[in-house]
């Protein structure tokens, strides 16, 4: 085309503009080159007129550049080589030689057939395009890309957390609050209980010294008067004596157990939350299981029946009020696992230096896929707003710090065992407990 | 493609391919010294939105490599090459790569497949049809990708493309490479024109 145009303003171009150009015919042999090539190489075309390119530039990777040149010359098709790829195909020095930090020009290549008039290739015409410049300015861009990509990635991971850690935080003192707020207030009824309890006490033994007194009375009714026995005959029955000596009795004894029940569930309330005394304590697990069973035994009683299997394990180093709150929570979980009512069963046993302990129910049970993911924090199947997905994944966490291995074995439709291996000793005697969420209800 | 191609014009296409791989596969036997085996070249219209789904048809479920090519001059378009990742290193040292390829001579020799299948396929149909095409350099599209995430059909801004599969084998170097050729919506009245032609010569 170019001597169609003129001959002479394009081989002007071809030889001045900044871009290399040279050429090769089949065997190699250099036919073009032009001052650009001059110029960063060294070598001037009356230097290179005809020789063989792979003999003058030695450095070249023949075998990979020989066959990249034959594919042309045999498929008449355009070749192409990206700096991104291959930097450079003749290593010249670059245009920035003090700001660049590069260390040779970067080249994008064109590999161009040239056709004789009969359509057969007959050179091959190399172009050779400087990309230093737009190459480290895209580098540059692409490391800062990374860069903040790698930024937003760490600030999306640490907002997760914090999300994480705020919500713990948050339940965890919820749960706390509860704890001290339950103890306080079977503080405080303590000691009216107290005095009640004594008050009635001495009310019995009152009233009994009263009813001996009114049985001499009445064995010596008849020396009376028969009108004043008239008047007392009539009073009794208005009053119905008969019944209310019977009934003075039993409503002093019906008061003394109704008042031992409050005490007891005020005694297990302050068990349970352990506010006068958290850290680590040599505990007994079975003990442990029946004061967790009494605090949620107003949840469970209408779900499930309780079936417990005891084995007598050794008592346990750990801090129990937590170890509360995990039972707490499988038992009352467990609960909630029954279309209608189901049996839970607690298990205790021992098993080499650990004491276990299972919560096993005949509920619904567990898909597999949700098996690995129910320790996970906010992990919940039920519906929004019911359970917050964490009382599974605070158990795991108080297990984990007791050093001990929270289980979970679970078949859909046959039901699900929850197995807690808590280790016999820890040598922690004595030391404040620093596990997080104590003193905690479940969700 | 709003009009598509007529079944004679498919035909002719599908032709042209043939004899253009064939050629194309001829001379770079001679240059491989190897034996090359190409099957015909089904041809296929299909809407843009059915890309994904037929490029996981090629392959099944493999991690795949994709290089793409555009070329201009008598009709414009994309040529876009997938094959398989296990296959990618297949031509290396027919190309002239020595030893252990490391990842970006890996991505040389996927952007080479794609320019010198392409070129042979689209360059041969527009030498037989005697139209001028000229090609930009390859770019990548991704190694070891799904199939589905070679194309994203919301992206494209055709509605309708043009599939062509062809096997392409070097004797116990085997390489199955897929050709998707993407022609803008007023550029397949241009190619049904010079596929006339063509056929009128006859």
């Amino acid at each position: 085309m170019a001597d169609q145009q003129n001959p002479q303003l394009s081989g002007f171009i071809v030889e001045r503009m900044e871009l290399g150009v040279f050429a090769v015919d089949s065997s190699f042999n250099i036919v073009l080159w032009n001052h650009f090539m001059h110029t960063h190489s060294g070598k001037s075309w009356e230097s290179l007129k005809g020789t063989n390119l792979f003999a003058s530039f030695p450095e070249l990777p023949e075998s990979w550049l020989k066959r990249k040149i034959e594919h042309v010359f045999a498929l008449g098709n355009y070749a192409f080589t990206s700096w991104e790829q291959r930097a450079y195909l003749f290593r010249f020095k670059h245009n920035r030689p003090i700001t660049g930090g590069v260390d040779a020009m970067l080249q994008n290549c064109t590999f161009l057939p040239l056709r004789d008039a009969k359509g057969k290739v007959e050179l091959v015409v190399i172009t050779l395009q400087d990309c230093t410049d737009n190459a480290l300015i895209q580098q540059r861009l692409a490391e800062a890309i990374t860069v903040s990509d790698e930024e937003r990635r760490k600030q999306q991971e640490l907002i997760v957390k914090l999300e994480d850690a705020k919500n713990q935080l948050y339940q965890s003192e919820k749960l706390a609050s509860i704890g001290q707020l339950a103890a306080g207030v079977a503080h405080e009824i303590n000691n009216p209980i107290g005095f009640v309890n004594s008050n009635l006490g001495t009310l019995e033994r009152n009233v009994t010294d009263l009813m001996k007194l009114m049985a001499v009375f009445e064995s010596k009714e008849t020396e009376l008067p028969k009108d004043t026995q008239r008047e007392l005959s009539k009073i009794k029955k208005e009053i119905d004596f008969e019944y209310l000596k019977e009934d003075l009795a039993a409503l002093i004894s019906e008061s003394k157990e109704g008042l031992s029940h409050v005490r007891r569930i005020v005694s297990d309330l302050k068990d349970f939350s352990r506010v006068d005394q958290s850290g680590w304590q040599i505990a007994d697990l079975e003990k442990c299981i029946d004061t967790t069973l009494n605090v949620v035994s107003n949840e469970i009683r209408y779900k499930a029946t309780v079936v417990k299997e005891y084995g007598h394990p050794p008592l346990v180093e750990c801090v129990p009020g937590q170890i509360n709150q995990v039972l707490m929570n499988l038992v009352v979980n467990a609960s909630q696992a029954f279309p209608e009512r189901g049996q839970i069963t607690l298990r205790t046993g021992e098993e080499g230096m650990y004491v276990w302990i299972e919560v096993e129910d005949n509920g619904i049970g567990i898909p597999p896929e949700n098996q690995q993911r129910i320790f996970e924090p906010f992990f919940t199947t039920k519906p929004v707003g019911t359970g917050t997905g964490l009382g599974l994944s605070v158990c795991y966490n108080i297990i984990r710090k007791h050093e001990g291995d929270l289980i979970v074995r679970s078949e859909v439709g046959k039901g699900t065992c929850f197995r807690i291996l808590l280790p016999i000793f820890h040598g922690k005697m004595g030391e404040s407990e620093e596990i997080e969420f104590a003193n905690s209800a479940p969700q | 493609m709003n009009k598509g191609l007529s079944e004679d014009q498919t035909d002719a296409l599908q032709e042209l391919a043939n004899i253009g791989m064939g050629q194309a596969g001829d001379s770079l036997a001679r240059i491989w010294k190897e034996f090359v085996h190409l099957s015909i070249p089904k041809i296929a219209i299909v809407d843009a939105s059915r890309l994904p789904a037929l490029i996981h048809g090629f392959v099944g479920d493999t991690a795949v490599s994709a290089s793409r090519q555009a070329f201009h001059g008598g009709f414009r378009g994309e040529v876009l090459v997938v094959v398989s990742a296990k296959d990618r290193n297949g031509l290396a040292n027919l190309m002239g790569y020595e030893g252990q390829l490391d990842s970006v001579e890996r991505e040389e020799v996927l952007l080479d497949i794609v320019n010198l299948l392409g070129g042979a396929c689209v360059g041969g149909i527009a030498q037989q049809v005697n139209a001028e095409i000229g090609f930009s350099a390859p770019s990548l599209i991704g190694e070891d990708i799904d199939p589905l995430d070679v194309i994203h059909p919301d992206q494209l801004a055709i509605d309708k493309a043009l599939s062509l599969e062809v096997c392409f084998q070097v004797e116990n170097r085997s390489l199955t490479a897929h050709l998707v050729i993407l022609l803008p919506n007023n550029e397949v009245g241009a190619l049904a024109e010079l596929l006339d032609q063509f056929l009128c010569t006859l």
